[in-house]
C-alpha cells in the first residue's frame, strides 16, 4: 500500500466523490446511499449522523467496500491516500483494511471470534499485516493493550471475549485497530452497545489515540451528543443522502435543514423541564426503494412546498463550509426555525 | 408528591439468582440482583429508575409485576402484599399493573394481526364479552395511541418500531391499569420516533392519571419523564430524588460520576470528567461494605466494611452514602 508515498500535504486523506451504493433485493433497488460527497483531512474527526436506514454504515463500509453480495457501488469516485479505492484488486483490498484503514464495529461481542484467545487474535492480525515474528507481534499486542487502559495485559491475552466485559472487548477491538498505526479507522457506532460511564472512558480513549497518532476518524453514531464531543466536522444524513453538513459548532449554532432542526428539537436534554412535551418528527422515514424523485424529507416536513415533491435539492453551500440540500434554504430564501407549530 | 398514600409500596426487596458452579460438585453461588430496596409510588407520578446494565432496574420491574418471586421482601399494592394474593384478586392485580417491555419486535407474536394483539387481554380477562363492543374498543385504543385504524389487519412485521411499541402500548392500556412499568420502552427507538412515544407516555399520563415505573439508562429520557428518579447501582438504590434535584444538587458519588459521563448537550459545553476506577464489580457473592467502595473517590474503611442506608438528607432527597450521614450528624 505504500506505493504512492507523500502524497500533496493539502490534499485530503480520503475523499469521496457522489458515493451510489444499492442493494439489489427480490423487492426492488433499494438506495442505501445515493450520491454521498465528502473529504476527511489528516487528524480529522468527521461524524456522520441520521437515524436507522439513512445510509450511514452503508458509507463507511463503502469506502473499503466491505458490502453484502446484494449491495454494489454503482457510481462514485472513492480515493484514499492518493489510491483510487474502486480500483484495487482483492488483496489490495484486504491489505488496505486493517493496516491503514482500521474499523471498530458497534458490537463488540460479536466482532471477536469467540473461539479464539484475546493473543491468538491479535497475533493473527498483526502478522498478517506486518513483517514480524510472533514474538515482536506478542509484544506489540501486549503494547497496545497496555495503551488502551487493560489492566493487567500479559493476563488478558489468554482471556476469551466472553470473558471479557462489553466494555474490555470494545478495547481489544481499538487495541487491535491502532496495532498497525492506521492513518484512518472508522468507528461505526463504536460505543452504541456500551453503558453512559464505559461510554465515556472509550470515547476519551479515541481522542487521546488520534491526537497522539494524528489519526483520521469517520464517526459514526446516532447520538448527537457524541458528536459534539468528538467531532471537528457533521454530516447530517437522511434516506441516503446528505441533508446537511458543517462545522460541528456552525451546526449547532446555526442549523438550517428542516430535518437537522426536528433531529435537534427531538432530543431531550438533562437541563430541560420535566415533563414537558418535546418538539418531534411526524411520521417515519420513507423507503429506501421509492426515493430519489424529490425531496426525501417532504412528507414530514412542515414547509414543504410543491415544488420540494417533484424536485431533488441539490448540495448548496449557503456560507464557507456549510452546505444544505432544502429546496427553502438555498441562500436566496430562508425559513424561520420553529414558524411552524408540530405536534405529536 | 409526598402528599397521599402511596398507591404501590416496595418494602426491603431482595432477590436473589441461584448460580451454577463451573466446578462439577462446586457449591452453587448467589446474584444478588436486588438487595433491599424500598420505594414508593404514588398515583399519578412517574418514578424513573436508571442504572448501568446489571444493576438490577430490570429485575425490579419484574418482580414489582411478578415475573420474578422475590427472595424476601414485600410489595405492597393498596395496603395488601402482592405475592400473597391468590385468585381472583391476583387476576384484578394482573390489570392493574400492566408492562411495557423494551424490545418491540420480540414483544409481539408475529402471527397475530394488531387487532388481535390488542383484543387479547381484553378475552382472557373477560373485560367485554360482547363480540362488536370489543372492536370498537380496539379502535378506540388504537387512535388513543396514535395508530392508524385502517392497519387493525397488519400484521407486527409490517409496522416499523415505533408503531410496534404503540402497539404494545395499547395491549397495556387495554386493561385500564392504574400502574405501568415501562422497561427502557425506548431504547430500540431512533431519536425522533422516541421523542414521539415519550410524549405518548406524558398524554396518557395527563389523561389517564397513570402511575409509571419508567426504567431506562439513559439519564436525559429519564428526567424528561419522571417526577421522581432512583438510582440504582449494584441492586440497590443510591439516590432518590426529585427528577429536577438530580441535574441541579447530585449527591451521591456515583451520581455524580454518571452525568459527568454524559455527553454534553452542546459543542461548546466542556465537562469535567468525573472517572470512576475499574469496572462494575461482580453481583455474585456476598456483598459487603458499600458497593461502589473499590471505585469511590472518597472511599474510608468504614466504606468497605459497613454499607450505608438510604437516608433523607432534607427537600425529599435521599442519599445511601456516609458523607451525607456525617455532615447531618
Amino acid at each position: 500500500m505504500n506505493g504512492s508515498q507523500a502524497p500533496v500535504q493539502d490534499e485530503p486523506l480520503l475523499s469521496v466523490q457522489d458515493l451510489k451504493t444499492y442493494f439489489y433485493t427480490a423487492s426492488g433497488v433499494s438506495k442505501a446511499v445515493d450520491g454521498v460527497s465528502f473529504t476527511l483531512n489528516r487528524g480529522q474527526v468527521l461524524g456522520i449522523v441520521g437515524e436507522s436506514g439513512s445510509g450511514k454504515s452503508v458509507t463507511s463500509n463503502s469506502v473499503i467496500r466491505l458490502l453484502a453480495r446484494t449491495g454494489k457501488i454503482v457510481g462514485g469516485d472513492i480515493r484514499f491516500n492518493g489510491i483510487d479505492v474502486m480500483k484495487l484488486n482483492k488483496h489490495e483490498l484486504v491489505a488496505l483494511r486493517g493496516s491503514d484503514i482500521a474499523t471498530i464495529f458497534q458490537d463488540p461481542m460479536t466482532s471477536l471470534d469467540p473461539v479464539f484467545k484475546v493473543d491468538d487474535q491479535m497475533i493473527e492480525m498483526i502478522c498478517s499485516h506486518q513483517k514480524v515474528s510472533k514474538q515482536e507481534a506478542r509484544s506489540m499486542a501486549v503494547e497496545a493493550l497496555k495503551k488502551v487502559g487493560i489492566p493487567e495485559p500479559e493476563k488478558r491475552m489468554n482471556s476469551y471475549p466472553h470473558e471479557l466485559s462489553g466494555g474490555m472487548c470494545q478495547r481489544v477491538i481499538i487495541a487491535m485497530a491502532v496495532c498497525c498505526k492506521p492513518k484512518f479507522i472508522i468507528a461505526d457506532e463504536p460505543t452504541t452497545a456500551l453503558d453512559v460511564t464505559v461510554q465515556a472512558q472509550v470515547l476519551d480513549l479515541l481522542k487521546d489515540l488520534q491526537r497522539e497518532m494524528n489519526t483520521a476518524i469517520l464517526l459514526i453514531t446516532h447520538n448527537l451528543g457524541v458528536v459534539w464531543e468528538m467531532c471537528d466536522r457533521v454530516m447530517v444524513m437522511y434516506a441516503g443522502k446528505t441533508v446537511e453538513s458543517a462545522d460541528v459548532k456552525e451546526l449547532y449554532a446555526n442549523p438550517q435543514h428542516p430535518y437537522t432542526w426536528g433531529l435537534l428539537d427531538s432530543i431531550p436534554h438533562l437541563s430541560d423541564e420535566t415533563k414537558g412535551m418535546l418538539r418531534t418528527i411526524p411520521g417515519v422515514p420513507p423507503d429506501l426503494r421509492l426515493t430519489g424523485k424529490c425531496c426525501n424529507f417532504y412528507n414530514r416536513c412542515p414547509y414543504c412546498t410543491e415544488e420540494c415533491k417533484t424536485k431533488v435539492p441539490e448540495l448548496v453551500e449557503i456560507s464557507p463550509g456549510h452546505f444544505v440540500a432544502c429546496l427553502r434554504q438555498n441562500g436566496v430564501e430562508t425559513l424561520q426555525r420553529n414558524e411552524v407549530a408540530i405536534d405529536e | 408528591m409526598s402528599d397521599g398514600k402511596p398507591i404501590l409500596r416496595i418494602r426491603n426487596l431482595s432477590k436473589n439468582f441461584t448460580i451454577k458452579s463451573s466446578k462439577l460438585f462446586g457449591k452453587p453461588q448467589l446474584l444478588h440482583a436486588l438487595n433491599d430496596v424500598s420505594l414508593d409510588l404514588y398515583a399519578g407520578e412517574t418514578l424513573g429508575v436508571i442504572g448501568e446494565s446489571g444493576c438490577g432496574k430490570s429485575t425490579l420491574g419484574r418482580t414489582v409485576i411478578q415475573l420474578h418471586s422475590p427472595s424476601s421482601g414485600v410489595v405492597e399494592y393498596e395496603g395488601r402484599n402482592i405475592f400473597e394474593m391468590q385468585g381472583e384478586e391476583l387476576k384484578n392485580l394482573r390489570k392493574d399493573i400492566q408492562i411495557v417491555f423494551q424490545d418491540p419486535f420480540s414483544s409481539l407474536d408475529p402471527r397475530m394481526t394488531c387487532g388481535k394483539l390488542i383484543k387479547e387481554p381484553l378475552i382472557v380477562h373477560h373485560l367485554e364479552p360482547d363480540k362488536a363492543k370489543r372492536e370498537k374498543i380496539v379502535l378506540d385504543l388504537m387512535h388513543e395511541v396514535g395508530l392508524d385504524i385502517q392497519h387493525v389487519n397488519r400484521y407486527p412485521h409490517e409496522f416499523s418500531g415505533g408503531q410496534r411499541q404503540r402497539i404494545n402500548i395499547a395491549r397495556a392500556l387495554s386493561m385500564s391499569p392504574k400502574i405501568i412499568v415501562c422497561d427502557e420502552p425506548v431504547s430500540a427507538l431512533d431519536v425522533s420516533i422516541q421523542a414521539q412515544v415519550l410524549n405518548l407516555f406524558n398524554r396518557l399520563q395527563k389523561e389517564r392519571g397513570l402511575a409509571y415505573i419508567f426504567i431506562s439508562h439513559d439519564l436525559s429520557v429519564v428526567k424528561h419523564v419522571s417526577d421522581r428518579i432512583a438510582i440504582m447501582y449494584l441492586g440497590r438504590v443510591v439516590e432518590l430524588c426529585d427528577a429536577e434535584d438530580i441535574y441541579a444538587n447530585p449527591c451521591h458519588p456515583y451520581t455524580k460520576a454518571l452525568l459527568s459521563s454524559i455527553p454534553p448537550d452542546s459543542p461548546f459545553e466542556k465537562k469535567e470528567r468525573i472517572l470512576l476506577k475499574g469496572e462494575i464489580p461482580s453481583p455474585i457473592g456476598d456483598q459487603i461494605g458499600c458497593p461502589l467502595a473499590g471505585r469511590c473517590p472518597h472511599c474510608t474503611e468504614r466504606c468497605m466494611k459497613e454499607t450505608p442506608a438510604l437516608s433523607d438528607i432534607g427537600n425529599d432527597h435521599s442519599v445511601a452514602c456516609f458523607l451525607y450521614e456525617e455532615k447531618q450528624a
